[in-house]
């Protein structure tokens, strides 16, 4: 096609010089309408073929959609086995207080024991990788966007190796390394976007500001026998709340037995204790007002039931979980704020909560939580400190309902009346939401 | 005493814990035993085990395995099995990772063969071309509920055969035997099916969920709707009217679904068209017995049969 175009140019272009001394004498308009219509008509046949290598063009492409479909329905997606499995979980919440300020009588209380921040603020945005790093080992990394004093941080909350039962341990021992949620009462492990409220209970928030976790290393086993009974020990540094400031390194210990089981098809239950125990050379807490230095020796048992009317937990279920923790302490209390400075204290605190989740559909679920704490009796030293409970025990009444868009969805409505001193109340009313993209652990117990 | 000193005792008695459980734990070995996750593959093992094993079944018939807690008990018998048998294809992906991780053997972690998914050796169907969680609770490995084509469990008996075979080597040849004269029955009544079939083929059902699938394929029913506007996603009174617009009441046989399936959905649409809502058996009863798997097909077969009948 293209040779016979340049022959036709060659033609013209020949014409053109050729014949114009010749035809002089001839009407040059005649030949300029000849070459005109010429043109005319290799213009419309050049847009012909374009056309028609614009079809052609286009023809292959679409075959090659069709193949590519094709070979993803072929495709054997099983996971990302080879990549870390990647999980984001954004939670944001409108909170109102009645009351300007929320102070737990009789409590040291560090940062994110403190209620959230009043109106339209984010919650903890986490981030998790994690994977097997092959037959013997999996690792996992969570770290959370949080907003402190005024600016964005990220805290690392867990980076944490475990054995898998590939490394062959004996009678089934796992190890689990670094830093992590460890084995303490129940929501210890538990990330606190999958608790039943937007708030974890008051002696969560008292004892191990929200949650413990330190850097350490932790040992169980699964016991062979028919019942279900865990048992583990673990040695931790002693950095996080309620120690800190750890200068051997090595400063609190824990162990846990764990046990449960099912009643008939639709009962199961599970029930668990544990102690924490450590020295600290100084836990700060109420803003770095309070400081502690000694032994914290905390004991917590705890309970969950889940009865199942029908034996599926989609369709309705009911939860009934409590823990009960029982705090010994032993050393140095301080309080700037108060000018007391080195007081003595030797005394025992004890707090729990006890909760039932209801869930009416696949979507809603219905809960109430009631959670209270006892401080110990100040020695005269404390007395007027936010140590001193002035003989006021805090509690928290809430209620909430929540709609579950998905598994990987929530949205939640909750009320608290918080009683925190004499004569001192805080309604509130929280809105909240959590959703997670990726990874989606499994479904604890 | 100096919480230094107590810190010290205390690791030394944690010490010696372990070590005492760790010799119990190493002789606590009795005969076979065979964690199956739903109760037909714990079923289709008593054809092929017989007696020589025993086995737990995680799940009952009237509950939805995609939905199951990672309970206490669950990780108490994982943690004592020599052979791990569920349907795989992220069935089980919200619990049984976390039982595995938690209680189990290194012989029944994935690709060992004490480990058994069902969806691995068969081909399954309805894989999807989007991975999306705007579609709903989606399976990338294609449809899970691959025990409902009777072909399937002939796959898997011999599978399990080969598996039992290599885990306990001293009783291959009573599973061998077992599963010649499994595999030659079920033939048969797979041909007896056929046969049966014939009445069915080419007519039309309204589905809950996604659970008949393999069913369908195997005996030429035709999906005519989906009540579930996207798996695992309750529906909508939206999509509700939108399939009974679509769907033509003289043309569709029933609406099926299973025993744990919410059933009003279901229901709004007989009374609304006049098509049968019926509840098919979806698998065998939780404690395993012998002949189970072939009951099951017969009742499924003889509800269907009783519909196409009444029409």
């Amino acid at each position: 096609m293209s040779k016979n175009l340049a022959k036709s140019s060659l033609l013209l272009l020949f014409l053109g010089l050729a014949s114009a001394p010749i035809l002089k004498a001839q009407n040059i308009d005649a030949i300029r309408a000849e070459i005109e219509a010429l043109k005319n008509s290799y213009e419309s046949r050049i847009k012909n073929l374009e056309t028609k290598i614009s079809v052609i063009k286009n023809q292959p492409q679409q075959q090659k959609t069709g193949t590519k479909s094709k070979a993803t329905s072929i495709r054997n997606v099983k996971n990302n086995s080879f990549n870390p499995s990647i999980g984001i979980v954004l939670n944001g919440k409108i909170s109102d207080y009645s009351n300007a300020t929320s102070e737990m009588a009789g409590f040291g209380v560090a940062h994110e024991g403190e209620r959230g921040r009043e109106g339209l603020a984010i919650g903890e945005t986490e981030l998790n990788f994690s994977a097997n790093a092959d037959n013997r080992f999996y690792g996992s990394m969570t770290a959370a966007i949080v907003r402190e004093d005024g600016s964005d941080k990220i805290e690392l909350e867990e980076a944490y190796v475990e054995t898998l039962p590939g490394l062959g341990l004996p009678g089934g021992l796992r190890v689990k390394a670094g830093r992590a949620f460890w084995s303490l009462g129940y929501l210890n492990e538990i990330h606190a976007h999958s608790d039943d409220f937007s708030d974890r209970p008051l002696p969560y928030r008292a004892y191990l500001n929200k949650g413990y976790n330190d850097d350490g290393v932790q040992v169980s086993v699964v016991l062979p026998t028919d019942r279900y009974l865990e048992v583990g020990t673990g040695l931790f540094r002693g950095d996080d709340f309620p120690f800190g400031s750890s200068t051997s390194g090595r400063s609190a210990h824990s162990a846990f037995v764990r046990t449960g089981g099912d009643v008939g098809n639709n009962t199961s239950w599970r029930l668990g204790a544990s102690t924490l125990i450590g020295t600290t050379d100084g836990r700060k807490s109420n803003e770095d007002t309070v400081t502690f230095v000694g032994d914290s020796n905390l004991y917590a048992v705890d309970a969950r039931v889940i009865l199942k009317p029908s034996g599926n937990a989609k369709a309705r279920e009911l939860i009934l979980q409590g823990e009960y923790f029982r705090r010994d302490e032993d050393g140095q209390y301080s309080d700037t704020e108060n000018s007391a400075s080195n007081v003595n204290f030797n005394d025992t605190s004890a707090g729990f909560y006890a909760q039932a989740v209801l869930k009416t559909s696949p979507s809603w679920r219905i809960g109430a939580r009631y959670s209270k704490l006892s401080p110990a009796d100040v020695p005269s030293g404390l007395v007027g400190t936010a140590l001193d409970g002035a003989g006021h025990d805090p509690v928290t009444y809430s209620v909430m309902t929540d709609w579950t868009s998905s598994e990987y969805g929530r949205l939640r409505l909750q009320y608290n009346r918080e009683e925190f001193a004499t004569n001192d109340h805080d309604n509130q009313v929280v809105l909240q939401y959590v959703v997670s993209l990726g990874a989606h652990g499994a479904h604890p117990f | 005493m100096s919480s230094r000193n107590k810190l010290k005792r205390e690791r030394h008695l944690a010490t010696v814990t372990l070590v005492i459980l760790t010799l119990w734990s190493g002789s606590a070995f009795a005969n076979l035993k065979i964690f199956a996750c739903e109760p037909e593959w714990g079923a289709l093992a008593k054809e092929i085990a017989g007696s020589k094993a025993g086995i737990y079944v995680a799940t009952g018939p009237d509950q939805d395995a995609h939905y199951i807690r990672a309970r206490p008990s669950l990780i108490a018998k994982i943690r004592r099995a020599n052979l791990v048998f569920c349907t795989g294809a992220s069935l089980e992906a919200g619990w049984l990772p976390l039982l595995l991780q938690r209680g189990a053997q290194a012989a029944v972690q994935p690709g060992k063969p004490g480990n058994i998914m069902a969806a691995d050796f068969v081909n399954t169907i309805e894989k999807p071309l989007v991975l999306d969680r705007s579609l709903g609770d989606i399976h990338p490995e294609g449809n899970p509920h691959v025990h409902l084509d009777p072909r399937n469990i002939i796959i898997l008996a011999k599978i399990l055969s080969k598996r039992l075979s290599i885990i306990d080597p001293s009783n291959s040849a009573y599973y061998q035997k077992r599963t010649n004269s499994f595999v030659k029955g079920w033939n048969k009544l797979i041909i007896g099916w056929n046969k049966r079939l014939n009445r069915l083929k080419g007519q039309r059902v309204a589905v809950h969920h996604r659970s008949w699938s393999y069913l369908l394929s195997w005996s030429g029913l035709r999906e005519a709707a989906m009540l579930e506007e996207k798996p695992g996603i309750p529906p909508s009174a939206r999509h509700l009217n939108n399939v009974l617009k679509g769907v033509k009441a003289d043309r569709t046989m029933a609406i099926l679904r299973t025993s744990f399936d919410d059933p009003q959905p279901s229901q709004w649409l007989m009374k609304k068209t006049g098509i049968p809502a019926i509840v098919l058996p979806f698998s065998v009863s939780r404690e395993p017995v012998e002949g189970n798997l072939a009951r099951l097909f017969n009742n499924i077969l003889k509800k269907l049969e009783n519909i196409a009948a009444k029409r």
